[in-house]
Order: structure tokens, then C-alpha cells, then sequence
């Protein structure tokens, strides 16, 4: 017995495949001194702002203010864990909810950075191209740690979590706990 | 009264976070110093203590995550009792759970059996199917090597009153006497 939900709107879905296409292009495909660089830039720093939009006028499973999780919410999802407990969240769990937050972070002070490095004041400024890859490479770990969650989460809960962001529906094992 | 210190885990959990960020760091940086060289590079005295410095920090990290599950695993089951007599017991059942090696899943739910609930109870505390609370109970029993809950519990019991248990009918033939 499997019961479905239907969490993830659209727009969440290709936001979160688009900046996969546009972190991979830039991290690790595209020349780092090539125009194609440049605008694969502007173009996730475009997205995390919509995406931030969308935080707050967006739908429940969306916004911000319904998943930004409490200090007894991550110590409880980690006890979970910690006890191999079978429950889940049907919005983002409280853990990756801060996973979000890191990501979001770290892609705009690579944005950021990147874009000083194309203007005559900061172009060649040591601190701001040092920032620049620190954070690349800070952001590199987050996705492998991300991956890493979910798939551990994934066998835990026994919900499929990477179909859940591509169908936007969780499919949760009857038996399994829901939390808020 | 055992307080459970609510601040632990939340302190625990950003100085992992944060000590998680600087290894990156200091990993990207190692990495990126000796790249150019290959394995040569760590000829270099300083580039190899740094080295050894992000490896040892990448440790750290590993062993505060295993503790930090450990404390929440113990929180978890002293949750709803926190007496002091509770917390003695639950030092001997850990000391047991651990001579057995149980798994987590396990020890949670030999945690449970103790406190006598059901296997349905259990089932729903954890959801999961009473089928996988049975699995792991015949594997607790076994690792234990006892055959049933009694004589799971009188294990656990004979250890926290430390004597030896009397036969109930020895007993009642001292009291005839």
C-alpha cells in the first residue's frame, strides 16, 4: 500500500534541474575564461532569484516560511536517522531544507563574486578570485554531500526522492511516519 | 534527576558544521597546492603537515557525527523516562546492546521490547511493517542468544540488582524454614 502527494509544483522542479544543467556547465565543463562562462552565470544567479521570489509568493510546499526549520525539528530528523526510524517529511525535511539554504547562499556569493571579477574596480583582486573558488569548491562538497542525503534518506524512508523531483509526486510506504 | 542538556546536540551540530566547512577548505587548498606537482609535492614538509592537518580534521568531523547519533540514540530512549533509576538500567542495557552488536535499528527496537510493548506498537512508533519489528527481534534474541522477552528482560534485570537471581521454589523453601 503506497499512498501518493503531490508536493512539488513545476517551477520548483525545473529550478532545481536547470541550476543541476547550469552548476555542472560552469564547474566543470565550460572554459572558466570563456564568455559561455559569463552568461551560464548570469543566467543561475537569474534563477536563484526567482527561486527566492518563489519562496514567498509561491505555493505551501514552497515558500520559505513553511519549511525554514526549528532547532527541535534537525535534532529530531537526526535522531531518526541516528535510530534508523522510518518517517518523513512531505515538504523539504528539516535537513534539507538547510542544504537548500547553503546552496542558495553559496551560489549567489559565487554569482557575486564572479561577476566583480568582470568589472574594472575588482578584475585581478586576489581576495575576490580567492572567494570566488573557495566557494566553488565548498559548493562542489555541498552537491556531493546533497546526493549523498538523499540517497541515504531515500533508503530510510522509503521514498523515492529523486523521481519526487522529477514527477513533483512522494510515494510513501503506508506503514511510514508523516511528519509536518 | 538525569537532565537531558537540550543545548548538546544543537552546539555539537554547528561546530560540526562549521569544522565541516573549514576541512573543505583547507582539503581544496592542499589539493589545489599539490596538484600541479603530483605526489612529489609532498616532499614539501609544510604541504604535508597540512595534509595530515585536513585529514585529521575530516576525522574529527566523522567521530562528532558518530557521537552526535550516539547522544541522540540515548536521548531518544530516555525521552519519556528520566529518572535516575532509568538511566542506570538504560547504561546497562547500552553496555549490552553494544557486547551484542546490535544494530541501531536493533537497539531501538530492543529498547522498546524492554518497556513492553507490543510488536504492533513498536511497528507503528517506527513505521515499519510488523514483519521487519519481528525480523529484528528474532535477530535481537539471537545475537543475545535467549530464547524469548523474559528471558531477554531477566538478563538485563540479574545485572542491575547484582545478585544472583533465586530460584523462586529455593525461595520458598527459606521462607518454609
Amino acid at each position: 500500500m503506497m499512498k501518493k502527494f503531490k508536493i512539488w509544483d513545476p517551477f520548483v522542479r525545473i529550478f532545481h534541474w536547470s541550476l543541476v544543467i547550469g552548476f555542472t556547465a560552469n564547474a566543470l565543463i565550460l572554459d572558466e575564461e570563456g564568455q559561455a562562462h559569463i552568461w551560464v552565470g548570469y543566467a543561475i544567479v537569474a534563477l536563484i532569484v526567482a527561486r527566492i521570489l518563489w519562496g514567498f509568493v509561491g505555493p505551501r510546499s514552497a515558500r520559505f516560511a513553511a519549511f525554514t526549520p526549528n532547532r527541535k525539528q534537525v535534532i529530531g530528523q537526526i535522531s531518526d536517522i541516528a535510530t534508523r526510524r522510518r518517517s518523513t517529511h512531505l515538504g523539504h525535511s528539516p535537513l534539507g531544507a538547510l542544504m537548500i539554504f547553503n546552496i542558495i547562499g553559496s551560489i549567489l556569493i559565487i554569482g557575486v563574486t564572479g561577476y566583480m571579477m568582470t568589472t574594472n574596480a575588482f578584475w585581478g583582486v586576489e581576495w575576490v578570485e580567492e572567494a570566488h573558488e573557495i566557494f566553488v569548491g565548498w559548493a562542489e562538497i555541498s552537491v556531493v554531500l546533497h546526493i549523498a542525503a538523499v540517497v541515504i534518506e531515500s533508503l530510510r524512508t522509503g521514498v523515492n526522492l529523486p523521481r519526487a523531483m522529477v514527477t513533483g509526486v512522494k510515494t510513501v510506504p503506508a506503514d511510514v511516519i508523516l511528519k509536518e | 534527576m538525569i537532565r537531558i542538556n537540550a543545548d548538546k546536540p544543537g552546539l555539537l551540530l554547528a561546530l560540526i558544521a562549521v569544522q565541516t566547512f573549514c576541512a573543505a577548505f583547507f582539503l581544496w587548498d592542499v589539493m589545489s597546492d599539490a596538484f600541479p606537482y603530483g605526489l612529489s609535492a609532498f616532499n614539501n614538509l609544510h604541504l604535508t603537515i597540512e595534509a595530515i592537518a585536513a585529514f585529521s580534521l575530516i576525522l574529527a568531523v566523522l567521530f562528532e557525527i558518530r557521537y552526535l547519533m550516539a547522544l541522540l540514540r540515548h536521548t531518544a530512549h530516555l525521552k519519556r523516562q528520566v529518572s535516575l533509576a532509568a538511566g542506570a538500567f538504560h547504561e546497562i542495557m547500552q553496555e549490552h546492546f553494544r557486547r551484542w552488536n546490535l544494530t541501531p535499528a536493533e537497539q531501538d527496537v530492543a529498547g522498546f521490547t524492554v518497556k513492553g510493548m507490543s510488536i504492533t506498537e513498536i511497528a507503528g512508533l517506527r513505521g515499519s511493517a510488523e514483519g521487519t519489528i519481528k525480523s529484528h527481534l528474532s535477530s535481537i534474541y539471537h545475537k543475545a542468544g535467549v530464547t524469548g522477552r523474559g528471558t531477554l528482560l531477566s538478563l538485563l534485570i540479574d545485572d542491575l540488582v547484582e545478585t544472583p537471581l533465586v530460584p523462586a521454589d529455593e525461595e520458598r523453601a527459606q521462607h518454609q524454614a
